[in-house]
């Protein structure tokens, strides 16, 4: 049991390594398209990690090495983490339990926190200010990240499903066909905060102020080289991967196989391209598309667009679904 | 609107000229070999105009050896052989301004289209006219 | 402002992603505030003036053409006019179009690339891939016209090297049309993108008292809602018949506000004024001679025998350059020559423009007065292999001393 549950996992861990890189690597490639450039191939994310593995890893002279060395790691670990807990289309995720959607959403803050302790670690003045500014970036988009996570779990408890705040019992609940009109403008308000959200948590343009290369020139990043900054790099794929599947999970847990009355492992085939396909448009909207469309913004701007109206808008999606349950039960 | 144009440019072909392939070939030298087989094919750089400074073409037959070129040449490119009383230029300095070509009384100085001029060593034939 | 312990130091430069040049800031910031900026120059000085002294004036004219990558007309054009002064030489009205038609799309491309870089700096590459795409058409037309995308080596003591044929004309009128029909575009995706909006709006004031009192030059003067343009105020070559107007934010119906978002309406603004200033020297062009000395050495000769001292000045793409220069008879090259760069007296603007500012807004100030280093970079003072410092007296003591040696 426990030697398949390794096994699971090291497959989960893996193939999510590779399917980040893809899309790192799509992404890149889609970006240029957008901008008129030809891009990087397709294979680009995988040279560099490669070329980062064989480089060497520089340490300020006024780091603390251990914390900066653990840094990457813990970043790499926790994202790894978050996977096994989320489920890949047809496959049931690795690890389940009670409240694992709690653990998902500290598991993914604690790449994040890794970074800003790496960034404080270097002990380097860009490396500070990048530290302070994600430290900032996370306090702000925690909250509604929070809310919309609560609003799905309550209404789907108010369904009479539990346990609460189960992945698997929220993702095989989809919410937008059992509430009413009410409930579907809320829900409609969730994920619309949870894309804007999306980009923040993987510091991608107009969010990746804590990294803004023209200001502080890579921030919390800067001291970083070689290994360090290939688990780094490594983590952030997988980040993205699972912040996809989070959407995925969340909002549009459909399958095709129940469609087509597929069965055995041709359904499970068609579901798990389908849930690829589905990260990827996610990933696609959210961050590929939007980091060419806009600005970096700055710390403050940020943080009061997140405090104000993205708050105000996933309140207003959680009021919403209240009130389509006490419309209709 | 922005969303517009990234549509656009989206399903349309990069404007970037993919000279001289589309992804840097591993090695330059032997991709160029490869063209010079048949075996890959280059795509060529962006057309110059009418008038282009390139690298000069100089004849021999026709220079007095007045030397008016060198004096007025800004980078120093250009050698007198007092022996044949006729010059040698050192394409690798040229700064492409075609004063020399201007001043020479017998127009035995002219600059041609060709611009791909790298070569490892600044002595290379290639960038030596005489 | 008072110091607290949460104030730091952060250095930016000489080497910075967002410095496109070498040049050194310190900041003293709190948090992400800044409380002050200290700007160190002198780190790309080449000594191009010295070397100058040592070369005869046609060697002269293509070192100065060098002395910018992007105002490689402005500053010959500037050196021909001190150098025709000195030597009394006459330019021919023809000669005088075609260098105006030349330094207005060189402002037309420099234009286009400042807007890129501005849009780099704020973390938005589709702006600058966008800007630098369309700017290939008159980059086209640089080549087509002049032989060269770069370095244009247009002008010459007494007039221009190459004409413009009948044939070109209809090309550079297409490049025209181009850009008047994607002027729209432009601005709408420049002045009216929000995030480019939130990023500019009120960041990197600069106010008219200061820009007026700190000597700003171009559109950096301009976006402060001075109407300074050496085009206007002294106009030369042709500029008198052009009635060129210096434009500020008024023009485009906004009130001044000094900011950098007034930068990025001034030179759009100044784009549409080249367009419309090409298109006028194109149709006013008369016929004739292109140079009054069709033979380079009879050229030669006369700026040997030449004596006396000139001023030329022009309004480059980032603002006045001045040359001064001095010939004596019997002498090859100038015997004093002397340049001032723009970004010289954009300088000290860059103080109160960073003041109580973001450490997020550092680079695109830097960019908002379009720096170019190594063109303003005049003097670094070497002694025992380390760098020195002079204070403000020192170097007016010396400067003292020198204009009293010059005027013997
Ligand atoms: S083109 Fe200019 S730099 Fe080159 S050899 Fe002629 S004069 Fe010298
Ligand atoms: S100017 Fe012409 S003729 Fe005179 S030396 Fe040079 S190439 Fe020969």
């Amino acid at each position: 049991m426990i030697v398949q549950m390794i096994w699971q996992s090291a497959a989960v861990v893996l193939g999510g390594l590779l399917l980040g890189l893809v899309y790192k690597g799509l992404d890149r490639k889609l970006a240029a398209r957008m901008q008129g450039r030809i891009g990087p191939p397709l294979r680009q994310p995988f040279l560099d990690v490669r070329k980062l593995m064989v480089k060497e890893n520089v340490v300020p002279r006024d780091a603390v090495p251990w914390l900066f060395h653990a840094a990457p790691i813990l970043a790499l670990v926790a994202a790894a983490t978050v996977l096994l807990y989320l489920p890949l289309g047809g496959l049931a995720p690795v690890l389940t339990g009670r409240g694992d959607l709690i653990l998902v959403l500290y598991l993914l803050a604690v790449p994040a926190v890794a970074m800003a302790l790496g960034g404080f670690a270097a002990g380097t003045p860009f490396s500070a200010v990048g530290a302070q500014r994600e430290i900032v970036m996370m306090m702000s988009y925690e909250f509604p990240l929070a809310v919309v996570v609560v609003g799905i779990v309550w209404r789907t408890a108010t369904l009479g499903h539990s346990p609460a705040f189960s992945l698997a019992v929220v993702s095989g609940t989809p919410l937008w066909s059992l509430v009413g009109p009410l409930g579907v403008l809320g829900l409609a308000l969730l994920l619309l905060c949870l894309l804007v959200v999306t980009p923040a948590e993987l510091s991608k343009i107009p969010f990746d102020i804590p990294e803004a290369e023209t200001e502080i020139a890579g921030g919390l990043l800067v001291e970083y080289s070689g290994v360090n900054l290939a688990l780094f790099y490594l983590a952030d794929a997988l980040k993205t991967v699972a912040m996809g599947a989070l959407v995925v999970a969340l909002f549009i847990p459909y399958g095709l196989a129940g469609v087509f009355g597929l069965e055995g492992l041709v359904a499970g085939i068609v579901d798990v391209a389908f849930f690829l396909v589905k990260v990827f448009a996610v990933v696609f909207a959210s961050v590929t598309v939007v980091r060419v469309a806009m600005a970096r913004l700055k710390v403050d701007q940020v943080a009061r667009g997140f405090w104000i109206p993205i708050t105000t808008a996933a309140l207003a999606g959680l009021v919403l679904l209240i009130l389509d349950k006490a419309v209709v039960g | 609107m922005i969303l517009k144009v990234l549509m656009a440019q989206l399903f349309s072909r990069p404007v970037t000229n993919r000279f001289p392939a589309k992804y840097m070939p591993r090695s330059v030298t032997g991709f160029l070999a490869k063209v010079g087989q048949g075996k890959a094919k280059l795509v060529p750089p962006v057309p110059v105009p009418k008038g282009f400074r390139g690298k000069l073409a100089y004849d021999r037959e026709t220079c007095i050896g007045c030397q008016l070129c060198i004096r007025v040449c800004p980078a120093s490119v250009i050698m007198f052989k007092p022996e044949t009383k006729k010059i040698r230029i050192h394409v690798a300095r040229c700064t492409f301004c075609g004063q020399c070509v201007d001043v020479c009384p017998v127009d035995a100085l002219a600059m041609t289209e060709e611009f791909l001029l790298a070569a490892y060593d600044r002595f290379d034939p290639s960038l030596i006219v005489e | 402002m008072e110091e607290t312990r949460t104030t730091f130091e952060i250095p930016v430069g000489p080497v910075h992603p967002a410095l496109k040049e070498n040049i050194r800031f310190t900041f003293r910031v709190e948090g992400e505030r800044i409380l002050g900026v200290d700007v160190k120059p002198g780190f790309v000085h080449r000594g191009i003036e010295y070397m100058g002294m040592r070369r005869n004036l046609i060697q002269v004219l293509y070192l100065s053409e060098r002395i910018c990558g992007i105002c490689s007309i402005s500053h010959p054009i500037v050196l021909v006019q001190a150098v025709e002064q000195a030597a009394g030489i006459e330019v021919p009205p023809r000669a005088q179009y075609i260098r105006v038609i030349v330094s207005e799309l060189e402002r037309l491309h420099s234009h286009l690339l400042w807007a890129g870089v501005a849009a780099h700096e704020l973390g938005f590459d589709t702006l600058l891939h966008l800007s630098w795409k369309v700017r290939e058409a008159v980059m086209d037309i640089l080549e087509e016209l002049t032989g060269n995308r770069v370095d244009y080596a247009i002008p010459i003591y007494g007039g221009v090297r190459r004409d413009i044929s009948p044939e070109q004309m209809p090309k550079v009128s297409e490049m025209i049309r181009y850009y008047r029909g994607l002027f729209e575009e432009l601005s709408d995706t420049f002045l009216r993108d929000p995030s480019v909006e939130a990023r500019t709006r009120n960041v990197g004031v600069l106010e008219p008292e200061e820009a007026h009192e700190l000597l700003a030059v171009g559109p950096t003067a301009r976006a402060s809602g001075l109407r300074k343009d050496v085009r206007q105020d002294w106009p030369y070559l042709v500029y008198g018949d052009m009635d060129v107007r210096a434009l500020t934010p008024e023009d485009h119906g906004l009130e001044v506000r000094g900011d950098v978002f007034d930068k990025i309406v001034v030179r759009l603004l100044e784009v549409a004024q080249s367009l419309d200033l090409i298109e006028r020297c194109m149709e006013e062009m008369p016929d004739g001679e292109i140079t009054s000395f069709p033979k380079l050495p009879a050229l030669l000769a006369h700026l040997k025998k030449a004596e006396g001292e000139g001023i030329g000045r022009h309004e480059a793409p980032r603002g006045e350059v001045i040359h001064y220069v001095r010939l004596e008879a019997g002498q090859e090259g100038p015997s004093v020559w002397k340049v001032k760069a723009p970004t010289y007296s954009n300088l000290m603007p860059w103080v109160p423009m960073f003041e109580d500012q973001e450490i997020a807004d550092i680079p695109i100030i830097a960019a908002s007065i379009d720096p170019c280093m190594c063109c303003m970079d005049r003097v670094h003072v070497v002694r025992s292999g380390r760098p020195e410092e002079w204070t403000k007296q020192e170097l007016l003591r010396r400067s003292w001393e020198k204009t009293r040696r010059l005027c013997g």
